[in-house]
């Protein structure tokens, strides 16, 4: 099975895509807008996060700026979509294929390295825990607190009328919810989520990278349903968890697969694996209901 | 208070399919007056409606609701003036939220939504109250998501939606058509209850004659974009379903063709 290692090492990359997670359930579960500027959005966070650090900028103000940048980009997907009416997976595949440039841009080469630079991480390598917790335990607690204040900002008025939005527009207009200005500040606050995870995956693996964030999308719909098939649908928070937990299942299993000689799979069907898990993630709820009935 | 002056409304303009669905309406609603409209279909009643509640734009012509001029408003911007209840009790409340949280939404109509809880004790409480007047049961079930409700239960959680927070206007569309007639009856009561009770300016659309005579103060008919019947008081006491199918035909001058839908 995994070693020790490779198991933490799978914990913490499902941490940090637990921010990807909770991006993708706030806008293809919350808001019903099939998204993929994450697609772009994660990689935006890694850069923007990655260039600021190099200059000397601190590096929580760096994953900030990052958290800004990944809600710029939502809102750019929500004024195609609400402004000019283009269909919401279109304007989202449009700013998706922008910000590949427009990281390209801001790093001003395919990959920039922290090998040496501080990040959030540092300075909690010296208090005598080994690094391999350490750095899920950090990630850990910042998925935590995002997990508790999405929560709470979902079950406040704003967030119901975010969800009214999603749910059923029309009742939510007449119940004088201006359905257009939700979609912007859904997507900003699900597109920050996901680029605060860019930022953090720059700094635990040391470089942000223009390709990273290839399949992103995919990876947070798999740990969303994962979540959904465990836990159900019974409530904000135990959906927000269920992100959570679904993306570091999701890490495991891909882990698992990967190491198990047997199978003889290699890194790069990576993307194979991931697609035959969603798919089998899709498949097992209806499954189960057929046999039920 | 409403007040609707030389409203019209075209529907596709410049067109092969232009249609005029209002030429010219001129409508007073004082305040707490209960006003039934009938007609038949393509009359104009749901743009009527529509102009109300801000989904229809006027083309010519000015909306006022009390004393806001709301013409260029969008439904959203409008809405704490005006509240709703649909036709269809699908579209009237989020299947997918509960009880309580439909309630709460209702509850901030027209008002800054922030970040306070949506379901504080006090509210809860407030709700729970509300729920327990339409003596369903459902004070036990505030938890419960709405699309477990049937169509007569959601209706009925809908009224109590449309008068939670102080608004001028009540708009009633056709909102016991989807039901069986033993609920519509149950919620034409409640209904009745509320307007009075809270002494709403009430527009209520429907297809039934028997419902726009029983109901309310005033009772007007449109045809062909324009109110051909205005009565109320006295002459609308006197009237029956019949005298409304022979006046219609007299004032037109032409034959019904859908008589049954009229009666309905």
């Amino acid at each position: 099975m995994l070693s020790q290692i490779a198991f933490w090492g799978a914990v913490e990359l499902g941490l940090v895509f637990a921010f990807v997670a909770i991006g993708v359930f706030l806008a293809f579960r919350v808001l019903d807008f099939p998204d993929l500027t994450v697609d772009g959005s994660f990689p935006l966070g890694a850069a923007v996060a990655a260039v600021l650090i190099t200059v000397g900028i601190n590096p929580w103000l760096a994953a900030a700026a990052a958290m800004v940048a990944g809600a710029g980009a939502g809102m750019v997907t929500a004024f195609l979509n609400v402004r000019f009416r283009i269909l919401n997976l279109l304007a989202s595949i449009l700013t998706m294929i922008a910000l590949f440039s427009v990281n390209l841009r801001v790093m001003g080469k395919p990959n920039v390295a922290l090998i040496n630079a501080d990040t959030m991480l540092s300075p909690f390598f010296g208090l005598g825990l080994r690094e391999v917790y350490v750095r899920p335990l950090f990630v850990g607690v910042l998925v935590v607190i995002a997990v508790i204040a999405v929560w709470r900002f979902l079950e406040s008025d704003a967030g119901l009328a975010m969800r009214a939005t999603g749910a059923n527009p029309r009742m939510s207009r007449a119940q004088g919810i201006d359905t257009g200005w939700q979609v912007y500040l859904g997507l900003a606050l699900s597109n920050a989520m996901v680029a605060l995870g860019g930022a953090l995956f720059a700094q635990t693996n040391g470089f942000a990278d223009v390709t990273s964030g290839v399949g992103t999308i995919v990876v947070g719909l798999a740990a969303v349903i994962i979540g959904e098939t465990l836990f159900g649908a019974r409530g904000i928070l135990l959906a927000l968890i269920g992100c959570v937990v679904g993306s570091i299942l999701y890490r495991i299993a891909i882990q698992v697969a990967l190491s198990t000689d047997a199978l003889g799979l290699k890194a790069s069907d990576l993307n194979l694996v991931t697609a035959v898990l969603v798919a089998v993630a899709l498949v097992l709820p209806r499954l189960r209901r057929g046999a039920s009935s | 208070m409403i007040d609707l002056s030389n409203i019209h409304v075209t529907f596709g303009k410049g067109t092969p399919l232009q249609k005029e669905a209002l030429k010219g309406v001129n409508l007073t609603i004082e305040e707490g007056s209960f006003v039934t409209v009938i007609g038949s279909n393509g009359a104009g009643k749901s743009t009527l409606l529509g102009v109300l509640a801000g989904d229809v734009m006027a083309s010519e012509g000015k909306v006022m609701i009390g004393k806001t001029d709301v013409t260029r408003k969008s439904t959203s911007a409008r809405a704490g003036l005006v509240a709703r209840v649909f036709q269809d009790p699908l579209t009237g409340s989020c299947g997918s939220l509960s009880i309580e949280e439909n309630l709460a939404l209702a509850a901030r109509r027209g008002e800054r939504r922030g970040l306070r809880s949506a379901l504080g004790p006090r509210r809860r409480e407030l709700f729970r109250d509300r729920i327990s007047e339409l003596n369903l049961g459902l004070e036990n079930r505030m938890k419960d998501r709405m699309d477990l409700l049937s169509g007569g239960q959601r209706q009925a959680v809908s009224l109590v939606m449309s008068t939670l927070s102080g608004s001028e206007v009540l708009l009633l569309d056709e909102h016991t058509a989807a039901l069986d007639p033993g609920m519509a009856e149950f919620i034409m009561k409640l209904t009745q209850r509320f307007v009075s009770e809270r002494k709403l300016t009430t527009l209520m659309v429907t297809h039934s004659m028997r419902q726009a005579l029983d109901f309310g103060h005033r009772t007007i008919m449109l045809h062909g974009g324009e109110i051909i019947l205005d009565v109320s008081g006295d002459s609308r006491k006197d009237l029956q379903v019949e005298d409304l199918i022979a006046m219609f035909r007299k004032m037109r001058g032409e034959t019904l063709d859908d008589d049954a839908l009229l009666i309905g």
